[in-house]
């Protein structure tokens, strides 16, 4: 049977047999955890401890500024080191709270469990902001901003994604082996809160196990679960939307305007959390993995966690890691050191070494194709990119930079070495600055 | 001979008539003075006046009877023009140049990261603040040199920025388009410059740039009205422009410059001989 | 009636004012930098050659012939050539100030451009009828047009190449003008004549 799927794409190695089987492990506690601010889309937290407060786990310690936006919490309990400037994985220092664990690991007062059938919806949506729910996905977007879709859209179909369509990361599908209650929990209170006419759960191919589980554990919930070919960015919103609902998200628009929501497994998970449990967003699952660390596994870490104290936990580097990323490697975000924490947004740790890293010279666009061919937005990678770097931004805008969904895919079948998706970003930047300016 | 006459003078009589007719029905209203005022600009179209283009700005001048603003590039010359077309008083201006004030190129300042990417300094700060460990130097990746519509900049092959005092017009295009704020304009009669734009303290410049400011204030204590520190960096007061050659000579780690002597290394401009101020005798 | 396609044909493709006359050039590499701008000065060129071509062929045959006079046709073509470039000028400063500023002094060059000229003294030289002239002309200046604005869209895509130093502007736009021109010849043998 042809498996559904969308067009362009491409098939990097997946890479994912290195922690695929290995089972989810607790990561032990640090001396230090560095919680950023920052941590999602929206205005960062403004923090309402100081140096030498003493915290609970589960205890806010920064309060969400506008509707866009959610608080942050303490991951243990312990003092509060200091709120000061440290280094953020975005590269720069940004203000975070520095706690130093006491050990106990203690629970502070948490909300109360809601029941869900009796909850409102804005109940539920409530206790989705106030525990810190973002997308787990990468994109950190506030999960009760994504749930409250304005009047004059209504959503018929919540899609959820277990694609895990970036190579070596395994997490999302260990949750899915080893967790599926939790996730089905977390999906029926998403089912409630948006009204939903259908749900569907997408998962690749490559994770046939995960796949059969999910079907037996989803009979009998409204669930129908969508095997998809194996192909990168299946996992992007819009790709997922137009493989499973058929429907072309519009350009410059959002899932919202073809009445499909998409939410991560993970996200889901964390939902049943807060809302069955009263349980804040302050631990994930990430896949830490790559040629560059001697055993690559599944940790379940709490957010604040230095990325060399989960290096530690796998056995250490296997060489001098020329590259760090944050995140998979097609989307995830290059780090300067092992020093910075990792945030609710963190999916995984891959490290490099400089042989895996090939320095290659980039030549001129030879305009043979392969990027508009691998483009899964359908826009034309190599005229947007000559175009931002002769810094012309309107006729870059013509040709639709603003629908990039900087997936890499160009960047990756450019033989040329062309930095096409750094070009487009700079582009929509330049772009987005001259429509504030008028 | 008389049919050619008669046949050529009616064809050309009746396409006068056509014309006249025309121009009437067409006219378009337009200041003799505005193409007047329009063909002294220099034509670049650079912006640095605030209007759009040299037609905007030749608009400006005719409609609203005044200058709202001087022309840099067209300088104390082209005042004098519209002033003469306009009959207004004379103006006079105040000639500025831009300068790039670093001189840590890749062979004197360390980087934090391989860098390896699209060649424009706002899309390489984007990257974690930039290939430098220096918060302020120059990255020397040419989106300056690609704005300027003179074509007075040029980048050295250690990635370094630098400025031709005899091209520049002061237009100020590359100051707003540099992303860590290297460049500066100064008047054009003052040739010495401090060349660092990082108000780190000293030991921590030492670290990653050897010919950075470090704030040890010698300058001042040499030439006390030329120079003023300010935030760990030294700065030329340039109303006190010609006293500052104490201080180029005695700075430990050579970040003055006087450009009378010279460009920074790794430039091909050849020292300047316009606007060369007197050299107060020692 | 299949004469009148013919002819149409012939003048757009087969024959083209440009890229096969080779007349036209000045406008055609001074204008083509932007679509926009060539489909511009391609509307005002076809405006141009029609009533030319209307005006002249009554000049010619109701005028010189008659009078036995034709041995001013150059002059009298030029006339009133210059007279309609002029009245064109007015109306597109008029009309649209932006496109007046674009085609910049382009415009007037329309009068001395010989495929206007040649236009009107080809329909002279073929013996067209009336109808048989306009349908020429109309082909003709979409000829014109065509290859301009075909030009214009390879420059645009030109600008976007690392086009090597020594090649860059003129040198590499008159390359790509050779390489367009050869590619119309394969329409050569079309139709006759």
């Amino acid at each position: 049977m042809k498996l559904k799927t969308f067009p362009g794409g491409l098939h990097p190695p997946d890479n994912k047999q290195w922690s695929a089987h290995k089972p989810i492990e607790t990561c032990p506690l640090p001396a230090e955890l560095i919680v950023p601010l920052s941590q999602h889309i929206g205005a960062p937290a403004i923090p309402c401890v100081a140096a030498g407060d003493v915290v609970k786990k589960g205890q806010v310690i920064g309060e969400a500024k506008g509707f866009v936006s959610v608080p942050v919490h303490a991951p243990t309990s312990g003092t509060v080191a200091a709120v000061e400037d440290r280094l953020h994985p975005m590269g720069k220092l940004l203000p975070a709270v520095v706690i130093t664990p006491d050990g106990d690991d203690a629970w502070g007062e948490l909300p109360a469990p809601l029941d869900v059938q009796s909850a409102s919806v804005n109940e539920l949506r409530d206790r989705l902001r106030d525990c810190g729910i973002v997308g787990m996905g990468g994109a950190t977007f506030p999960a009760h901003v994504k749930l409250s879709p304005p009047e004059e859209k209504p959503i018929h179909t919540l899609i959820l994604n277990g694609v895990e369509c970036e190579p070596y990361l395994t997490a999302d599908h260990r949750l899915m082996l080893e967790d599926a209650e939790r996730i089905l929990d977390g999906v029926a209170i998403l089912q409630k809160i948006l009204g939903v006419k259908q749900t569907y759960l997408g998962i690749e191919a490559n994770k046939p196990d995960a796949i059969a589980l999910m079907e037996k554990a989803c009979a009998g919930r409204a669930i129908e679960v969508v095997p998809l070919e194996v192909k990168y960015p299946q996992g992007a919103e819009k790709q997922l939307i137009l493989a499973i609902a058929g429907c072309e998200v519009p350009s410059g628009g959002l899932p919202m305007d073809v009445g499909v929501v998409v939410q991560n497994v993970g996200t889901c998970a964390a939902v049943a959390d807060s809302v069955l449990r009263g349980i804040p967003l302050i631990e994930r699952i990430a896949t830490v993995s790559g040629p560059g660390i001697k055993e690559p596994k599944n940790l379940k870490i709490r957010i604040g966690m230095k990325l060399s104290h989960l290096v530690e936990q796998c056995g250490g580097l296997n060489g001098e890691p020329a590259k760090i990323i944050m995140g998979g490697p097609m989307m995830g975000m290059t780090q300067l050191s092992l020093e910075v924490p990792a945030t609710r947004g963190t999916s995984g740790l891959l490290l490099f070494t400089a042989d895996n890293v090939p320095l290659r010279p980039e030549g001129p666009c030879i305009r043979c194709g392969r990027c508009v061919r691998a483009c899964p937005a359908h826009i034309l990678p190599t005229t947007i990119a000559a175009y931002a770097r002769l810094d012309l931004f309107e006729e870059a805008e013509q040709f639709n930079a603003m629908d990039c969904i900087e997936c890499g895919c160009c960047t990756y079948s450019c033989p040329a070495a062309l930095p096409l998706v750094q070009a487009i970003r700079h582009a929509k930047g330049a772009i987005l600055a001259q429509r504030r300016k008028v | 001979m008389l049919a050619a006459v008669i046949s050529l003078g009616g064809i050309g009589l009746s396409a006068a008539v056509a014309l006249g007719l025309a121009a009437k029905k067409f006219a378009v209203e337009s200041d003799p003075r505005e193409l007047a005022v329009l063909e002294t600009l220099p034509g670049a179209n650079c912006g640095a006046c605030g209007y759009p283009g040299c037609s905007g700005y030749a608009k400006m001048v005719v409609s609203g009877d005044k200058l709202a603003a001087v022309c840099p590039p067209g300088g104390q010359e082209v005042m004098e023009k519209i002033a003469n077309i306009m009959g207004f008083a004379p103006i006079t201006t105040d000639p500025q140049v831009a300068v790039v004030r670093c001189q840590g190129d890749n062979a004197k300042a360390k980087l934090k990261y391989t860098y390896i990417g699209v060649t424009d300094c706002v899309a390489a700060q984007k990257l974690a603040d930039g290939p430098k460990l220096c918060p302020g130097g120059c990255m020397g990746l040419g989106t300056c040199a690609r704005i300027c519509p003179f074509g007075a900049i040029e980048m050295t092959a250690e990635n370094l920025a630098v400025i031709s005092r005899e091209k520049c017009t002061g237009c100020g295009k590359c100051v707003a388009s540099c992303p860590r704020q290297v460049i500066e304009l100064t008047p054009l009669d003052a040739t010495t410059h401090v060349l660092c734009n990082s108000h780190d303290k000293g030991a921590l410049i030492r670290k990653y740039c050897e010919i950075g400011c470090i704030a040890c204030q010698i300058c001042k204590k040499n030439a006390p009205d030329a120079y003023v520190i300010e935030d760990f960096l030294a700065r030329v007061v340039y109303e006190h422009h010609l006293e500052t050659g104490p201080g180029v000579e005695k700075c430990p780690t050579k970040c003055i410059r006087d450009f009378a002597g010279g460009y920074p290394q790794g430039s091909s401009f050849a020292p300047p001989t316009c606007a060369m101020p007197p050299q107060k005798v020692a | 009636m299949i004469e009148l396609a013919l002819i149409l044909i012939s003048a757009i493709f087969v024959n083209n004012f440009v890229l096969a006359r080779f007349l036209g050039i000045c406008p055609f590499l001074g204008v083509s930098k932007k679509v926009e701008t060539a489909l511009g000065m391609g509307m005002a060129v076809t405006f141009v050659m029609t009533v030319a071509a209307v005006v002249t062929w009554f000049i010619q045959y109701f005028i010189l012939i008659p009078f036995n006079i034709e041995y001013l046709q150059t002059i009298a073509f030029i006339l009133v050539i210059a007279s309609l470039v002029q009245l064109v000028e007015m109306v597109i400063q008029k009309v649209s100030p932006v496109l007046y500023q674009s085609l910049g002094i382009f415009l007037p060059l329309i009068t001395t451009n010989c495929a206007v000229l040649g236009l009107a003294v080809l329909n002279i030289q073929k013996g067209y009828s009336f109808l048989e002239s306009i349908v020429f002309a109309i082909g003709a200046a979409l000829g014109f047009t065509l290859a301009m604005v075909l030009f214009a869209g390879l420059r645009e895509r030109l600008d976007l190449c690392p086009v090597p130093k020594s090649f860059r502007g003129t040198a590499i736009a008159l390359v790509t003008a050779g390489l367009l021109s050869l590619a119309f010849m394969g329409f050569a043998g079309l139709v006759k004549g």
